[in-house]
C-alpha cells in the first residue's frame, strides 16, 4: 500500500511532517511538508515509489514566504502526496528537472509567474510571459486596482 | 509541293493548332477546376460552389478574374530573373507537348514520328521549374519544396519512362497515332494491367497530386515551392498542375485505353470521355487518401515500383518474343 | 538548445506560430539536419490570458464561465472538475440525477473533442475528407447540448451543487438517435483510415512514448493509455456517477501513434456506452442541491480535484482563506506535460513526422497557456 510504504521511503530524510491527509475533504492521501533543501531527494525517493510528477506551483503566502507545492500521483494505486515547501523571499529553490523531466516546465513557469529561481536548472527562462517581460504577476503585489490585499489562509 | 508552299501550310497548320490549344488548355483548366471542387465537394458531403452560375460553373472565370487583377507581389530578397522565368518555364513544355496529342483521328497538330518521347521529354522539364521557383524564392520552406519535388519527380520518372516502353514494344513505333491503330482488336490494358497501375501512379506522382503532394503539402510547409508566388503567377502553377494532369491523362489513354476508339460517337468525344474519367479517378485519390511521407514516397519508387516496372517490361519482351 | 546554426551542417527551422499543422498558436525551432530534426525547442505563452490571475480577483461564481475558455473542446469536465472541488470545499452533495446529467453531457463533449481531432489530424496528413465527416456528426451532438446548455462550444453549464437546466424528452430520444448513427459510422472511419496504408505506414512505429517516458513527463489521457498505462481517473479516482457505469478503458500496446488513434476511437464507443447506460437509468429528482450560498464563502483549507478529460487529467487545485475570492487557483492541465515530452520525441524524427507526432498528443495550446 503506498499510504504506508511512501512515509517509510520518507522517512530517513526527516522531514518536517509526514501524516495521512483527509481525502475526502482535500483529495490528498498523504501530506508532507519538506525544506526546500530536501526536495530532489523527496522526488528521488518518490520516483522509486512509482510516482509522477502531477503538479507543482507556488503560492504567495506571505511577504516573506512562498510555498511550493508539489502533487505526486501514481497510476497504478491510487495515492495523492501533496508535498509542501517553505521558501523564504529571494531565496533559490533546487531543482528537480533532473529526478522528474515533466518539473522542467513547471519550475520555468513559477519563475515566470512569481520570480522564484530554480539552482540547477538547465533552461530558466520565461514561458508563457515574453522573455523580456519584467514583471512577475502572480505575487500579490499584483492584485489589481481597488482590491485589498488578501491574506494567506493559516 | 515546292518547300516553301510546304512550310506556308505547315506553319499555317502550326499557328491555328497552338491557337486551339490555348484554347482548349484555358476551358480545360476552367472545367477541371470547376470539376474537382465539385468532385470533392461531393465526396465531403457538401456542395460545392453554388452561386455563380448553374452549380457554381463560371465560378472558375470569377476567381480567374480576381486573380489577374492582384497585384504582383514581387518579395525584395527574390533572385530576380529566375523568379520571375520560373512560372514561364513550368507552363510553356506542357503547352507544347499538345503538337502531338491525337484528339482524333485526324486532330493532331503534328504526327511525329517521336512523338511520345516528345512529351515525356518536355514534361520533364517541369522538374526545373519547380525548382528555379524553389530557389529563386529565397525562402527555406521553397527551398524545401522544390528539393522534394526535384527528388520525387526523378524517382517517379524512371517507372514511368520504362512502363511505357514496354508498351511501345508491343506497337514497335513512337508515333502515338500508330499506338492508336495497334489497339484495333484490344485495347491494352487488357494485356498490359500491371502496366497500367503503374503508370497511373506515376503519373500522380509525376503531376504532384496528392497522395504525393508533398512539394505543395498545405499542412506541412505551408505551400511548399509556391509559397512565395501571388496573383497570376500562382495562377501559371496552378494551370501548369491541371494542363500536366490532362496530359498524363490523355497519355494514358492513347496507351491504354485505345485513344479515340470507340462505337457510335466521334473519335474527340471518345477520347474526351476517357480523359476526363482518368482525370475523375486521379481526383478521387486525392480526396480520399492521406499524403505519404516523403521518406516512404522515395522508397516505394526506387525498391518497388521500378523494379515491378523492370520486371514488366521484361514479361512483355519475353511474351513478344514467344507469341 | 538551439545555437545559432554557425555549425554548417544544421540550420534553424521555425515552425508556427501561424502554421496550419499546429493546433494554436505554438512556435517550435526546428534545428534540422537535412530532413531530420537535431533538436527542438518549443516556444508557448502567446495565447496567455492570465487566468490563474482572474481567479485572484473574482469570486468563485464569477471564475465559473473562464473555465471553459481554457480548454474549449472538453469545457464541460473543466466545468466539472471546478464544481467538484469548490463543492468539496464548501461541503455540498450534488443530488444523484444532476450527476447523471452531468456525466451525460460530459461523455457528449468527450466525444465531440475527440471527432474533431480525428479530423483536424487526418487533415494534417493529407486526407482531408474525413474532417467534414467529423464535423457532420460533431454538428448533431452540437446542436442537443446547445438545447440544454445554450453554448455550442464554450460552455458554462454546471453550477455549483449540480446543474441550472433539467434534460427532457426531446434531448433523451435525441441523444439516442445519436448513438445510433454514431455507430454506425464506425464502420466508415475504420475503412476510410484504419484500414488505410498509406496511414498505417505513417503512424506505427512513429511517435513511440515508452512508460518510462510517460512517468517522467507525467503524461496522462490517451497517450498514456496508449503507452499500455491503464491509468483514467473515472476508474482509478473515480468521481461524480462514473461508478455506476459499465465501462472500459481502451489501451494501446507500443505507444506509438497508431496506437494513440486506435485508443481515441474506442474510447468514443466507451463514451457511446456510458451515455447509454446513464439514459437508461436515470433517476428523478432534483437538479440542485439545496442551500446552496449566492455567495460563497468557503472555509479556509486547501483542495485538489482531478476528472479525466479527453486530452488527461485536468487537476484543480484552490486555495482559500475564508474570504468570497479564491486566494489561489492553480489548473493543472493535461496538455502542459504531455507537450513537454515533444521535444525529446521529436529528435531525430523527419519534419513530417514533427506534424504527426504533434497532432498525435492532442495539445490544445491555450489551455497550456491558460
Amino acid at each position: 500500500m503506498l499510504t504506508d510504504s511512501i512515509p517509510k521511503a520518507l522517512s530517513p530524510l526527516n522531514l518536517e511532517k509526514v501524516a495521512p491527509g483527509e481525502y475526502a475533504k482535500t483529495g490528498y492521501h498523504l501530506e508532507v511538508t519538506a525544506k526546500p533543501e530536501q526536495m530532489p531527494a523527496v522526488a528521488q525517493a518518490m520516483l522509486k515509489e512509482g510516482c509522477f510528477l502531477e503538479s507543482f506551483t507556488a503560492v504567495h503566502t506571505s511577504r516573506e514566504a512562498f510555498t511550493l507545492v508539489y502533487h505526486f500521483a501514481n497510476f497504478y494505486e491510487l495515492c495523492r502526496t501533496a508535498v509542501r515547501a517553505t521558501l523564504p523571499e529571494g531565496a533559490e529553490a533546487p531543482t528537480i528537472s533532473h529526478v522528474f523531466p515533466a518539473a522542467d516546465w513547471y519550475e520555468r513557469e513559477v519563475y515566470d509567474l512569481f520570480g522564484i529561481k530554480f539552482a540547477g536548472h538547465p533552461n530558466l527562462k520565461r514561458l508563457l510571459l515574453p522573455e523580456d517581460a519584467e514583471i512577475h504577476p502572480l505575487r500579490k503585489e499584483f492584485a489589481a486596482e481597488g482590491e485589498t490585499k488578501a491574506e494567506a489562509p493559516k | 509541293m515546292d518547300l516553301l508552299t510546304h512550310l506556308g501550310i505547315e506553319g499555317v497548320r502550326m499557328i491555328v493548332g497552338l491557337i486551339a490549344v490555348i484554347a482548349l488548355v484555358s476551358v480545360n483548366a476552367l472545367f477541371l477546376i470547376w470539376m474537382e471542387r465539385k468532385v470533392s465537394a461531393h465526396m465531403q458531403l457538401r456542395p460545392g460552389p453554388m452561386e455563380v452560375g448553374w452549380h457554381g460553373a463560371i465560378q472558375t472565370i470569377a476567381d480567374a478574374v480576381k486573380l489577374m487583377g492582384k497585384e504582383l507581389i514581387t518579395p525584395e530578397e527574390v533572385d530576380r530573373p529566375i523568379y520571375y522565368l520560373a512560372p514561364i518555364v513550368v507552363f510553356l513544355p506542357v503547352l507544347l507537348t499538345f503538337l502531338v496529342i491525337p484528339f482524333s483521328q485526324t486532330m493532331i497538330i503534328k504526327d511525329m514520328n517521336v512523338g511520345i518521347v516528345l512529351i515525356l521529354a518536355f514534361s520533364t522539364l517541369t522538374v526545373l521549374a519547380i525548382l528555379m521557383a524553389g530557389w529563386a524564392s529565397n525562402n527555406k520552406y521553397s527551398v524545401f519544396g522544390a528539393i522534394r519535388s526535384v527528388a520525387q519527380n526523378i524517382a517517379y520518372e524512371i517507372p514511368l519512362l520504362v512502363t511505357v516502353m514496354s508498351i511501345i514494344l508491343m506497337v514497335g513505333s513512337f508515333k502515338l497515332t500508330d499506338i492508336v491503330t495497334a489497339q484495333g482488336r484490344y485495347w491494352f490494358i487488357l494485356v498490359q494491367p500491371l502496366a497500367f497501375i503503374l503508370y497511373i501512379i506515376c503519373a500522380t506522382a509525376e503531376t504532384n497530386r496528392t497522395p504525393f503532394d508533398l512539394p505543395e503539402a498545405e499542412s506541412e510547409l505551408v505551400a511548399g515551392f509556391h509559397t512565395e508566388y501571388s496573383g497570376m503567377r500562382f495562377a501559371l502553377f496552378f494551370l501548369a498542375e491541371y494542363t500536366n494532369m490532362f496530359i498524363v491523362s490523355a497519355v494514358a489513354a492513347v496507351l491504354f485505353l485505345g485513344g479515340w476508339r470507340g462505337p457510335i460517337l466521334p473519335g474527340v468525344v471518345w477520347f474526351l470521355i476517357k480523359v476526363y474519367a482518368l482525370i475523375f479517378l486521379i481526383m478521387w485519390f486525392r480526396w480520399t487518401f492521406p499524403r505519404v511521407r516523403f521518406d516512404q514516397l522515395v522508397t516505394f519508387a526506387w525498391k518497388i515500383l521500378i523494379p515491378l516496372s523492370f520486371v514488366n517490361l521484361l514479361l512483355t519482351a519475353l511474351a513478344l518474343k514467344i507469341f | 538548445m538551439i545555437t545559432s546554426g554557425i555549425e554548417e551542417k544544421t540550420f534553424v527551422l521555425n515552425l508556427g506560430p501561424q502554421h496550419p499543422s499546429t493546433h494554436g498558436v505554438l512556435r517550435v525551432l526546428l534545428e534540422m539536419d537535412g530532413e531530420y530534426i537535431a533538436s527542438a525547442e518549443p516556444v508557448i505563452g502567446y495565447g496567455h490570458r492570465a487566468h490563474e490571475h482572474m481567479a485572484e480577483n473574482r469570486n468563485y461564481h464569477q471564475f465559473l464561465p473562464n473555465m471553459g475558455r481554457v480548454d474549449y473542446l472538453h469545457a464541460l469536465a473543466f466545468n466539472h472538475g471546478y464544481c467538484m472541488a469548490v463543492e468539496k470545499l464548501i461541503g455540498v452533495t450534488v443530488p444523484e440525477r444532476a450527476e447523471f446529467i452531468r456525466v451525460i453531457t460530459n461523455e457528449l463533449n468527450r466525444i465531440t473533442s475527440h471527432l474533431l481531432w480525428f479530423g483536424a489530424y487526418l487533415m494534417d496528413l493529407g486526407a482531408f475528407t474525413p474532417f467534414l465527416y467529423c464535423f457532420d456528426d460533431r454538428e448533431h451532438i452540437l446542436d442537443l447540448l446547445d438545447r440544454i446548455t445554450g453554448s455550442r462550444l464554450t460552455y458554462c453549464f454546471f453550477r455549483f451543487g449540480g446543474v441550472p437546466k433539467d434534460i427532457d424528452d426531446d434531448f433523451i430520444s435525441g441523444v439516442r438517435t445519436f448513438i445510433k448513427r454514431l455507430r454506425s459510422r464506425w464502420v466508415d472511419y475504420h475503412n476510410l483510415v484504419t484500414k488505410n496504408v498509406i496511414f498505417i505506414h505513417r503512424a506505427k512505429g512513429v511517435g513511440v512514448f515508452t512508460k518510462e517516458q510517460c512517468q517522467l513527463y507525467g503524461i496522462t489521457g490517451p497517450s498514456l493509455r496508449g503507452s499500455g498505462i491503464p491509468y483514467d481517473i473515472r476508474k482509478s479516482e473515480p468521481y461524480s456517477a462514473y461508478p455506476l457505469f459499465d465501462f472500459e478503458i481502451p489501451i494501446g500496446d507500443n505507444g506509438d501513434i497508431y496506437d494513440r488513434y486506435i485508443v481515441r476511437l474506442r474510447e468514443m464507443e466507451q463514451s457511446c456506452r456510458i451515455i447509454e447506460q446513464a439514459l437508461n437509468k436515470l433517476p428523478n429528482g432534483p437538479i440542485m442541491a439545496e442551500k446552496v450560498p449566492k455567495r460563497l464563502k468557503p472555509a479556509a483549507g486547501e483542495v485538489y480535484q482531478a476528472v479525466e478529460t479527453a486530452r488527461g487529467e485536468f487537476g484543480t487545485y484552490i486555495v482559500s482563506n475564508g474570504d468570497i475570492k479564491p486566494y489561489r487557483i492553480k489548473l493543472r492541465v493535461p496538455s502542459f506535460s504531455n507537450l513537454s515530452l515533444m521535444v525529446e520525441s521529436f529528435k531525430d524524427n523527419l519534419v513530417a513526422d514533427v506534424v504527426a507526432i504533434l497532432g498525435s498528443i492532442d495539445v490544445v495550446i491555450p489551455e497550456i497557456d491558460r
